[in-house]
């Protein structure tokens, strides 16, 4: 709870106090209220929305276990942090009837007002003495409550900005200090000092600590920022204090090749941090290749690419690295990750008939065609925000066959080809047009905006009214059969003779999806949009909890983020000026927020960490660098793979993990690579590319089948045979994709998954796979895996037992033919014979499948591979952790070979050692 | 499953990470405090603590402390019952805890300030309120450094997975996260530690000496990388659990006997306290259960009626059992949300809201004298009766239990001194 510290404290950091009302300074700033309301005789009356609501801020009322609290305290509620101007003042004014209590001020007989008798401890207060009597902040509310205690009215000045000076703090030895100073300007041109008014904030007390007056203090090295906080105004700035005496002049010349090279290196500079050296060529090929595309390098390729000359071969890899499948499977999970592709939300999805599964993978398949085409992320984001069912044009009937071909016998289309990804708004978390403000806000604005959903965000400039005023872009979006095409729905309905009054919602929608699947055309739901209306119905808002829902129409206008006032009256839906407004240029938001999460991919940290914060509390630690890039995807036309390549190309990107001892301690200045643990789905795709044979890592660099980032649900079960990779992906922490947070992907380590790494019995089979790489290396002599070998004796056994039961069967039916031939019954004779025949031909069935077992199991192709222990380590080590073994390393692992008891399980043995380093299980 | 809502006025932290370099041995300054504070090692009595959070933060007014004598808008529909202990009475849906009233110890009147679910959760589970530059270590990670482990069992587990950070500590002490709850008498294991494949352990110590031998890539980075020197860790621990049937037997509650088996209810809450009681046994330090739902701003009373029985029954299962096995006396049980719920009844919705100013959190076993009330909250338990107890208190008096001094400094990789708990006090009348 913010404590009033000593006022004198703040006096001594500012000139002479003066106590004429609107004294202004020479450039025109108006005094801070401290000095203006020193004196008892001031007679400046000052404004609720300027003086007093951050006034009860800074004296920590409306905190939340104080009057900001839901409840309010001892029967006075504020707005929680403020803002909502009209809740305060009627808290301030307006007494309570049935508890026949006065109001809280009294206009009058100022200095009776409650406020000021329980602030000043006059009268008991559960909160404390809040001010003394006759101190500058006494005084402003006296003047205030005297002149009658006015609240905001439209003709009030607008909040325009909050000018904080210094904007960067640069510390340089114990002790040092900086006073902070702000002003802020108002819509009629006022500018006052409102530095005794803000509340401040340190994001890392132990780097610069700030006190209740803005006077910040020299900490440890390193660098963070105090957060300045005023009416709407959030104003980071950040301070430094170098890590090294290796700062200015005395820095060493550093090479910076790209842009973003010189905008890292320039923060740097200032901290005294040298980067470390650029990394070796299998450094660059592993940790770009699992980068861009999920896929750890093949062993030729790694031998290629070091023996390569070339000196710009690394800007070709990278371009190569983009053009693979790999890069297309494992961005659109990334992008299914923002967008919350998850089945469980999918049930019954409008405009789906093929069930949950098939709505996620559609989902990914959607996503996936676009990062294939490179379609401008904007033109991408179009296709959701703005996604409608129908192509234009197209009328009902032709939207169901349409719909229903993709289903039907022949699987003619799909969902991915034609509309927009409708399911990203008709998910079941995402109905109420407040989840709506909140999941929209994080996918495209990288925004936690859920906080204004209920009082002003305590970290940004949101507040409850920004929130509700969003809400109109976000309703009349509905589901279901539009009532203007309700015949043409009839007409269909009446085509497929459904008696639809014994059925039920659930069987009938089941039954539509059969007949689809038929062949037949069925009705199929739709997103329609619906058009605004001038005067809202609100008739239903008590009921529903304030909830307004969906399906009712928008309002007439609709408040931007930050912006305009949109009239929404001349569009038929209402999500067109808000794609407008994404993709504008000047939007602060959208650009940054991708920009920012694919940056933080590659670095294991955003330039705003984390990624899916960036509240203006939360300052980018390089905020030229995001700039930067964020104009630049922009000026290039939202082009994905410019953003991929003007990152990796950068030396930046290429650094060495192996840090200096200036750079040993930064996390976020990128001055190093930090090792990182793999992503769940990619960590699970080395394990298998690491034990395949060579031909099936071949395979795996263009061919998706059966990679874990192709996996288009979060069961890791949809569109995917690997059913039982559920567990592994739950244990290396892949997006549970339900809370509207990047963090629900994790990358932390834990003991489970070194567990499942050594042990699991899925890591064993891979390393024993028939077509895994140690059994490659003996086709003759394949290495026992006794799962597979007892699920084939299992079913040899149970053929042989097939056989018996025919034959003991025909023995049966020849004997009843000889009694039918006896008594010469003909008819008898003739069933008995077709009998025999059938049962003759399916012994001669069993019988080739048991003899042809053994030649079932496809014997690899024999491929020529030495069995020499040095040329198994190098092969063991280039598919494990891309790089040839050091001198040491071959000693060792050469001896334990040749001390095995044969070379396979040996090379087993060693391959299993090397994907439990932890050099494998991170990107390094 | 994260939570990410974040919405009271302290600061969301900025994940900054620190080391523990310099601070892992017991230092000569440290030494002195730990003698000097006197009041310590020699009176634990536990070596094993039992963590049950309640997540969504249970109300007290309808559990443990309930106010049959306050007026209509804050009373609630329960009432209470008497219990084992003459004088101290409990919610009407609590009859098997009431008749082990014995066994265990009511804290009211606990009261902190961090209304937001997931500051007010990593505030009871660390003893500390968050701070933005900092990340506190819960406790399992601190009961699992201190008192290290204990042969091959992991120290930390939990069922099925914690909300507890690691902190400046680093992900090395975090617990292991069995993933899934132990059904009623089937076998238990967690997946990965059984040996297949033909696999024996000669061949796995074979394998694990070759990797020793190789994995050198990162030596000497382990202080500077806490990822580098958690998988190590890890890579030990995992080889220990896999080779050592002790700890693999020591997830499996169907070795347990049926009449053992009786005491608990059928819940996945039941089980995983039966699982508790025989982790204990085997030698982990630290378990922490999660039981949810709590979070009743609707319908609480219908709700708790549901969310009540299976509390009743595992809970009381779970201190019968320690008490049959003879571990009550070394073992720490402890049980809280992160906060209590609005005394004052929202009508809109019939239901309660976040609350920390006023709640209760349970205490058993490792010393405590069990079968007492300690504390009191007001009239309409909207505040502790005096000063009440401080999440920071109940998280002293748990170390002081395990004979871990809570005054301890660590240092993170800034050289930062931090003390295991920065502003407790242990409780006395918990130990009276």
């Amino acid at each position: 709870m913010p404590r009033l510290s000593s006022v004198a404290l703040w006096c001594l950091a500012t000139v002479a106090p003066v106590s004429l009302a609107n004294a202004v300074l020479a450039d025109d700033i108006i005094a801070p209220a401290s000095e203006r309301f020193a004196s008892k005789d001031a007679s400046e009356t000052p404004n609720f929305q300027q003086h007093i609501v951050p006034l009860f801020s800074r004296l920590g009322c409306n905190g939340r276990a104080c009057h900001g609290s839901f409840q309010g305290q001892g029967g006075f509620r504020l707005s929680l942090f403020g803002y909502d101007f009209k809740l305060d003042h009627e808290g301030l004014t307006k007494g309570d009837k049935d508890k026949n209590k006065e109001p809280r001020i009294l206009v009058e007989e100022p200095e009776e007002s409650l406020t000021l008798l329980k602030a000043t401890l006059e009268t008991p207060h559960r909160g404390g003495k809040r001010m003394d009597a006759d101190s500058w902040q006494y005084n402003i509310f006296r003047n205030w409550i005297k002149a009658g205690g006015k609240s905001v009215d439209e003709d009030s000045p607008k909040f325009v900005k909050l000018e904080v000076t210094p904007s960067e703090i640069q510390f340089g030895k114990d002790g040092e200090q900086t006073q902070i100073k702000a002003v802020a300007v108002w819509s009629d041109g006022t500018r006052e000092d409102v530095t005794p008014l803000c509340r401040f904030n340190s994001n890392d007390d132990l780097i610069a600590a700030i006190d209740s007056n803005g006077l910040v203090k020299s900490g440890q090295t390193g660098d963070t920022h105090i957060v300045v906080n005023y009416d709407a105004g959030v104003v980071p700035v950040p301070v430094i204090r170098p890590v090294s005496d290796k700062t200015g002049k005395k820095y060493p010349k550093v090479e910076t090749p790209t842009k973003v090279d010189e905008l890292v290196v320039q923060k740097l500079r200032k901290l005294g941090i040298v980067p470390s050296d650029v990394c070796d060529d299998h450094d660059f090929l592993r940790r770009a290749s699992l980068d861009i595309t999920g896929t750890l390098p093949a062993p030729q390729e790694i031998v290629d690419f070091v023996s390569n000359q070339d000196s710009d071969k690394r800007a070709k890899k990278i371009d190569e690295l983009l053009e693979r499948p790999g890069y297309v499977a494992w961005w659109t999970t990334k992008l299914c990750d923002f967008t919350g592709n998850n089945a469980s939300f999918l049930n019954n999805v409008g405009g789906n008939l093929g069930g949950r599964d098939t709505a996620t993978q559609q989902w990914y398949d959607w996503i996936s065609k676009r990062v294939a085409a490179n379609e401008p992320y904007d033109k991408l984001v179009e296709g959701i925000v703005v996604a409608t069912s129908r192509k234009p044009d197209e009328g009902y009937t032709a939207y169901c066959e349409r719909m229903c071909a993709i289903y039907g016998p022949k699987k003619e289309g799909s969902y991915a080809e034609a509309g927009g990804l409708t399911y990203y708004w008709g998910r079941q978390n995402f109905r109420q047009p407040e989840e709506r403000v909140i999941g929209f806000a994080y996918t495209f604005l990288g925004l936690r905006i859920q906080c204004a959903q209920c009082h002003k965000h305590p970290f940004d400039q949101w507040t409850q009214d920004d929130f509700n005023q969003f809400k109109g872009f976000f309703q009349g979006i509905n589901f279901g059969v539009n009532p203007r095409d309700r015949s043409e729905q009839q007409a269909i309905m009446a085509k497929l003779e459904i008696d639809t009054k014994k059925t039920n919602g659930g069987q009938l929608r089941g039954e539509l999806a059969n007949r689809a699947k038929k062949g037949d055309i069925v009705p199929v739901d739709e997103l329609y949009t619906v058009k605004p209306q001038a005067a809202q119905n609100n008739r239903n808002k008590d009921k529903d909890n304030g909830k307004q829902n969906a399906r009712q129409p928008a309002g007439p206008k609709a408040k931007l983020l930050g912006g305009e006032v949109v009239s929404l009256m001349e569009h038929d839906d209402v999500r067109a000026p808000l794609m407008q407004w994404l993709r504008d240029p000047s939007n602060r938001f959208f650009a940054r927020a991708f920009v920012n999460r694919v940056w933080a991919t590659y670095f294991n940290v955003g330039i705003v960490n984390p990624a899916d914060d960036m509240s203006l509390a939360n300052a980018p630690s390089n905020a030229a660098l995001l700039d930067y890039l964020s104009q630049g995807f922009i000026a290039h036309n939202f082009d994905m793979k410019w953003l991929h390549r003007e990152i990796t190309n950068s030396q930046t990107y290429q650094r060495s993990w192996k840090p200096n001892d200036t750079n040993r301690l930064d996390q976020k200045n990128f001055s190093h690579a930090i090792p990182r643990r793999l992503p769940a789905e990619i960590a699970l795709d080395a394990l298998k590319q690491a034990t395949s044979s060579d031909t099936e890592i071949a395979r795996l660099q263009t061919d998706l089948k059966g990679r874990a980032i192709a996996i288009a649900g979060t069961n890791g079960r949809a569109g995917n045979s690997n059913g039982s990779i559920s567990f592994a992906l739950t244990v290396f922490g892949r997006s549970t994709r339900e809370t509207n947070c990047d963090c629900d992907r994790s990358a932390e380590a834990s003991l489970l998954q070194t567990v499942y790494l050594q042990n699991d019995g899925q890591v064993l089979d891979l390393l024993n796979d028939k077509n895994g790489w140690v059994n490659s290396l003996a086709p003759h002599k394949a290495v026992r895996n006794e799962r597979e070998e007892k699920r084939s004796d299992k079913s040899i056994a149970d053929a042989k037992a097939a056989r018996k039961n025919f034959e003991k069967s025909l023995e049966g039916n020849e004997r009843e033919l000889k009694k039918a031939r006896k008594a010469d019954n003909q008819e008898e004779v003739k069933e008995v014979e077709a009998r025999i025949a059938e049962l003759k031909a399916k012994i001669k069935k069993v019988q080739a499948g048991i003899e042809a077992k053994p030649e079932e199991t496809p014997k690899p192709a024999p491929v020529v591979v030495s069995l020499e222990p040095e040329d198994l380590v190098k092969a063991a080590y280039l598919r494990s952790l891309s790089r040839l073994p050091s001198d040491s390393e071959m000693e060792t692992s050469k001896k334990f070979l040749t001390q095995s008891e044969d070379r396979l399980s040996g090379a087993r043995d060693l391959l299993w050692a090397l994907i439990n380093t932890k050099e494998f299980i991170v990107n390094h | 499953m994260p939570t990410t809502t974040t919405c009271n006025g302290v600061r969301r932290r900025d994940f900054l990470k620190a080391g523990v370099i310099g601070g892992t041995g017991l230092t000569l300054a440290n030494y002195m405090k730990f003698a000097s504070a006197g009041e310590v090692a020699s009176k634990a009595t536990a070596n094993a603590a039992i963590f049950i959070n309640l997540t969504g933060g249970p109300t007290h007014m309808d559990t443990f402390d309930l106010k049959p004598e306050a007026k209509a808008e804050f009373r609630g529909e329960f009432n209470p019952i008497d219990t084992a202990v003459p004088g101290i009475q409990i919610s009407e849906h609590l009859p098997k805890l009431a008749q082990n009233m014995h066994l265990f110890t009511i804290l009211r009147g606990v009261t902190h300030t961090l209304g937001a679910h997931e500051l007010g959760t990593e505030y009871v589970n660390a003893g500390n309120r968050p701070l933005p530059s900092l990340e506190y270590p819960g406790y399992g990670a601190i009961v699992s450094k201190e008192l290290g482990g204990n042969g091959n069992i992991p120290p930390n587990v939990a069922i099925p997975r914690s909300r507890q950070k690691t902190g400046y500590l680093g992900v090395q002490y975090a617990p292991l996260n069995t993933g899934e709850t132990p059904k009623p008498g089937e076998m238990f294991s967690v997946r990965g530690l059984k040996l297949s494949g033909g696999l024996t352990i000669d061949a796995v110590e074979k394998r694990q000496a070759l990797l020793n031998d190789l994995d050198k890539t990162f030596r000497g980075f382990e202080e500077t990388n806490q990822l580098v020197k958690g998988l190590d860790k890890f890579g030990q621990q995992a080889h220990a659990m896999i080779t050592s049937p002790k700890s693999r037997e020591a997830f499996d509650i169907s070795k347990e006997s049926p009449n053992f088996q009786k005491l608990f209810g059928e819940t996945p809450f039941d089980q995983s306290c039966l699982l508790a009681s025989r982790l204990v046994e085997a030698g982990t330090r630290f378990v922490t259960i999660e039981l949810g739902g709590w979070d009743t701003h609707n319908d609480n009373w219908n709700q708790l009626k549901k969310k009540s029985p299976p509390l009743d029954s595992g809970l009381s299962g779970l201190l019968q059992g320690l008490q049959l096995k003879g571990l009550l006396e070394t073992t720490t049980v402890f049980v809280t949300g992160e906060f209590g719920r609005t005394p004052k009844i929202n009508t809109t919705r019939n239901g309660r809201d976040h609350y920390p100013r006023c709640m209760f959190m349970l205490m058993a076993g490792g010393g405590i004298k069990n079968g007492q009330v300690i504390g009191k909250s007001n009239a309409d338990a909207t505040l502790p009766d005096s000063k009440g107890f401080s999440p920071d208190d109940v998280a002293a008096s748990l170390f002081h239990t395990l004979g871990i001094s809570h005054t301890k400094e660590y240092h993170t990789d800034t050289g930062r001194p931090i003390m295991i708990v920065r502003d407790g006090h242990v409780i006395p009348e918990l130990f009276a």
